[in-house]
C-alpha cells in the first residue's frame, strides 16, 4: 500500500518565501515499492485509493485538501489552509503500447509517455531521453513537478511551440473518494487513449474539448491531477547564442517576429538566400534604470539530435543569461541586501558581458536552477505586437514610482488552447520583472503589493490588453481583474468546474487564491 | 637582570592562533549531473540544501588495526547519492596526524537520489 506521513506544521512556504502562510498539515504519500508491487499501472493504482481515502478524510472533516508540487510558484495559488499534499515521491513513468492507443487516433504510441503528477521535469528529461525522445518545451529550468506546471501554465520561449500544457494530451483527474471519482479526461477532437487504457487505471473516460481545456490550466483547483498524458517529439538540440544588439532592433525583433527580414542575423543561421531563420527560442533582457542603446538578447535555434557534441553543463552552471533572478542576483551580489546600494548599482550599470555559444539538449540548456533565496517575480502576458508599448510603460512605471530592486525580460510563446491561459495571444509576450524581496518602510520604497496593483493600472489605462502569469506575484484582489484579462472564458472556466464537480468537490479543491480571484464562485444548474 | 624570556609571548601567540584555525574548515561539494535530489520541501534551509532531504554525518571514527583503508556504508535508497559534500576542519587534521590516521574526524553531508528517477 502507497503510505502517507501527515505533518502538524502551522506555516508553509514557497521556495521563494512569498509567504508564509498558515497551514493546518502536511500529507507526504510515499509508493509501495516495486518489490511488492511490480506492475507500474497497479502501483498508480494504489496510489490513487491512498489520495482517495486522503481525500475523503478532508471531506468528512469538512476541510480543504490541496496537492502541491516543488512549491516554485511565488504567490499562495499552492497554499491551502487545512491540507497541503506533497506528490514529489509519486512519480511513476510509463511508455504507452499500441493496443492502449484509440483507433483512428492521429497520435503514434512512440511518442506518447504517462507521468504520474509528482516527476519533477528533470526526471520526465531523463526518461525521455533514454528513449531518445523530448519534451516540446520546458521553463527555464527544470524543478517543476509535471503537475504544477500545466496548473499554472509554465512557459520558456518557444515561440513556435507553446507551454508546458499544451504537450498534454490526456488528463488523470481524483476529484472525489468514490469509484466514479476517478476521471480520465481528453479532447473529443482529439481522442488519444482507448477504454483498455482507461479502465486499467480505473478511471472514467469523459472526451469534451470544453472540460479538458479548462482543466488543463485549472490552477490546483479542477481536482488531484493524478496523471498526464504528454505527447514529445524526436530528441534535438538547441544551439544557444547570447548577444548584445540595437535597443531598437530588439524591440523590432520583438513586435514583429519577423527574423527573415531583420537586420538581426547570426553567421550559420539563415537561409540559402542570407535571410536569418526564425528561432526556436527569443529573449530579451533589460535594465529598465539606465537608458542603454544595446539590448542582451538570448536565441536559440533547433537543431537535430547528434551524439559526439561537448558537454555543456560546465558552461550552463557558468552562464548568468540564464533564468532572469540569476541574472539579478549576480548583479546584486555586491550589495549584500543593502536596496539602495543595489538600486544605485542598477541605475549605473549596464548588464553584464554576453555568455558563451553553448550546445545542448532541452533538459541541458534548460538545467537546475542556480537560486533558492528570497524573490519575488511578476510577469504580464501581452500580444507580442503590444510588447514595445508595455514595456515603455512599465519602464516608466519602475522609474517613476519605483525604483523596485528587480530587472525585465521578455520571452514569447505561442497560443495555447487552455481556457485561461495566459499565453492566451497569438504570440504571447511574457514581460517579467524579477528581483529579491524588499522591506518597503526601512527603504522609503513603493511596495511589491502597490507596485503589483500600478501595473494593472497602468496596463489598463494604456488600453493594452494583458494577462498574468498564475504562479507569480500580482495584486490578485484586483476588483474585476479575471473578468479584464479573459473576458467570457473566465465564465466558460467556472462553468466547465462546476459541472465536473459537485459543490463539495468545488469547496474542497478551493483555496485563499481561488477566492481572491473570484474563480472560485459555483455555477449552479450547468449540465452533468 | 633577569633574563627575558620571548618564548611565552610567542607561545601564546601560537597556541592563539591554532584555537582561531581549529574550527576553520573548507568543504568540497560533489553532485550528480542527471540526478534528482531526494526532495524534503520542509527543508527552507538559505543555501543548496534547500527542498533537498539532507542527510549529516558527524562522527569520530578510531580504528583498531593497521589498516589505512576504511569504508562507511550509508544507505540512499535504490537510487544511489545525487550530492555529497565533504568537511574538512583542522582539528580533524591535526587529530588524525597526532594519532597516526587512527582517529578520523567525518563530517560529510548527504542528499540521495529521489527514488524511482
Ligand atoms: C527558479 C524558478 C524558475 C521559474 N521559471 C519559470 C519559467 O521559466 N517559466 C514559467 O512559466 N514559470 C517559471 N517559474 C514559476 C513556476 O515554474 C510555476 O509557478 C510552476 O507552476 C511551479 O510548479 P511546481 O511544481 O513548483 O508547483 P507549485 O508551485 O507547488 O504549485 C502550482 C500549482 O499547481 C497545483 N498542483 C500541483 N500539483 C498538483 C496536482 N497533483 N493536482 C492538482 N494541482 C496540483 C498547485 O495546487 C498550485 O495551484 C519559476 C519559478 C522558480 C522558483
Amino acid at each position: 500500500m502507497a503510505t502517507t506521513i501527515k505533518q502538524s506544521i502551522g506555516t508553509w512556504d514557497t521556495l521563494h518565501e512569498n509567504g508564509p502562510f498558515p497551514t493546518k498539515n502536511l500529507f507526504i504519500t510515499s509508493l509501495e515499492s516495486e518489490g511488492n508491487i511490480p506492475s507500474v499501472t497497479d502501483r498508480y493504482n494504489d496510489a490513487a485509493e491512498e489520495i482517495q481515502r486522503l481525500l475523503r478524510e478532508a471531506l468528512s472533516l469538512g476541510q480543504g485538501f490541496r496537492a502541491i508540487g516543488s512549491r516554485w510558484s511565488l504567490n499562495d495559488i499552492a497554499h491551502q489552509r487545512d491540507n497541503l499534499h506533497v506528490n514529489a515521491k509519486m512519480n511513476l513513468k510509463k511508455t504507452i503500447a499500441a493496443d492502449e492507443i484509440e483507433p483512428g487516433s492521429s497520435f503514434q504510441p512512440d511518442y506518447l509517455f504517462f507521468f504520474q503528477c509528482g516527476n519533477i521535469i528533470k526526471e520526465m528529461h531523463n526518461f525521455l531521453a533514454s528513449k531518445g525522445k523530448a519534451m516540446h518545451t520546458t521553463g527555464a529550468s527544470n524543478g517543476q513537478t509535471i503537475a504544477g506546471c500545466i496548473s499554472t501554465g509554465v512557459h520558456g520561449s518557444a515561440l513556435n511551440t507553446g507551454s508546458v500544457q499544451d504537450c498534454v494530451v490526456g488528463l488523470n483527474l481524483i476529484i472525489g473518494p468514490d469509484p466514479q471519482d476517478n476521471v480520465y479526461l481528453e479532447r473529443e477532437s482529439q481522442p488519444v487513449m482507448n477504454e483498455r487504457f482507461v479502465q486499467s487505471i480505473h478511471a472514467r473516460l469523459i472526451r469534451s474539448d470544453e472540460l479538458f481545456n479548462a482543466a488543463l490550466v485549472g490552477l490546483g483547483s479542477f481536482g488531484f491531477i493524478h496523471g498526464v498524458v504528454i505527447e514529445t517529439e524526436d530528441r534535438f538540440l538547441l544551439k544557444r547564442y547570447v548577444r548584445k544588439i540595437n535597443k531598437d532592433l530588439a524591440l523590432e525583433l520583438a513586435t514583429t517576429l519577423n527574423f527573415h527580414d531583420s537586420l538581426f542575423k547570426i553567421p550559420g543561421e539563415t537561409d540559402a538566400a542570407g535571410h536569418g531563420l526564425l528561432p526556436y527560442h527569443y529573449k530579451v533582457f533589460i535594465n529598465p534604470y539606465v537608458t542603454d542603446t544595446d539590448y542582451v538578447i538570448e536565441a536559440m535555434y533547433k537543431k537535430p539530435f547528434q551524439q559526439g557534441y561537448p558537454d555543456p553543463i560546465p558552461a550552463i552552471k557558468k552562464s548568468i543569461y540564464r533564468d532572469l533572478i540569476l541574472l539579478f542576483t549576480k548583479i546584486a551580489e555586491s550589495c549584500q541586501n543593502n536596496i539602495p546600494k543595489l538600486i544605485k548599482l542598477l541605475e549605473k550599470s549596464i548588464l553584464p558581458p554576453p555568455d558563451l555559444e553553448i550546445t545542448g539538449t532541452l533538459g541541458e540548456i534548460f538545467w537546475d536552477a542556480g537560486y533558492q533565496g528570497p524573490a519575488y517575480a511578476c510577469s504580464v502576458g501581452i500580444d507580442h505586437r503590444d510588447s514595445g508599448r508595455a514595456l515603455d510603460v512599465l519602464v516608466k512605471l519602475a522609474k517613476e514610482e519605483g525604483p523596485i530592486p528587480g530587472i525585465y525580460a521578455m520571452r514569447f510563446v505561442k497560443q495555447s488552447k487552455a481556457t485561461l491561459a495566459f499565453t492566451k495571444f497569438p504570440v504571447t509576450c511574457m514581460l517579467e520583472i524579477d528581483g529579491i524581496t524588499w522591506t518597503p518602510h526601512n527603504n522609503k520604497m513603493i511596495s511589491l503589493q502597490r507596485f503589483s496593483t500600478r501595473m494593472i493600472e497602468v496596463l489598463k489605462a494604456n488600453n493594452i490588453p494583458f494577462t498574468l502569469h498564475w504562479g507569480k506575484n500580482a495584486d490578485w484582489s484586483f476588483p474585476g481583474l479575471v473578468e479584464h484579462m479573459y473576458g467570457p472564458n473566465a465564465a466558460a472556466w467556472k462553468q466547465q468546474r462546476s459541472s465536473l464537480l459537485s459543490r463539495q468537490q468545488a469547496a474542497l479543491f478551493s483555496n485563499d487564491f481561488l477566492v481572491s480571484t473570484k474563480l472560485d464562485e459555483y455555477v449552479g444548474n450547468v449540465p452533468v | 637582570m633577569k633574563k627575558q624570556n620571548y618564548w611565552i609571548p610567542l607561545y601564546h601567540i601560537f597556541l592563539l592562533a591554532a584555537i582561531a584555525l581549529l574550527p576553520s574548515c573548507y568543504s568540497v561539494r560533489l553532485i550528480s549531473r542527471d540526478g534528482i535530489p531526494e526532495p524534503d520541501y520542509t527543508n527552507n534551509s538559505q543555501d543548496f540544501y534547500k527542498n533537498k532531504q539532507v542527510h549529516v554525518l558527524d562522527t569520530t571514527i578510531r580504528l583498531k588495526g593497521p589498516e589505512g583503508d576504511f569504508t562507511m556504508i550509508q544507505n540512499c535508497g535504490s537510487g544511489g547519492f545525487y550530492s555529497l559534500e565533504y568537511r574538512s576542519t583542522l582539528g580533524g587534521v591535526l587529530l588524525s596526524a597526532i594519532t597516526f590516521g587512527k582517529v578520523r574526524k567525518v563530517k560529510v553531508k548527504y542528499v540521495c537520489l529521489k527514488e524511482g528517477s
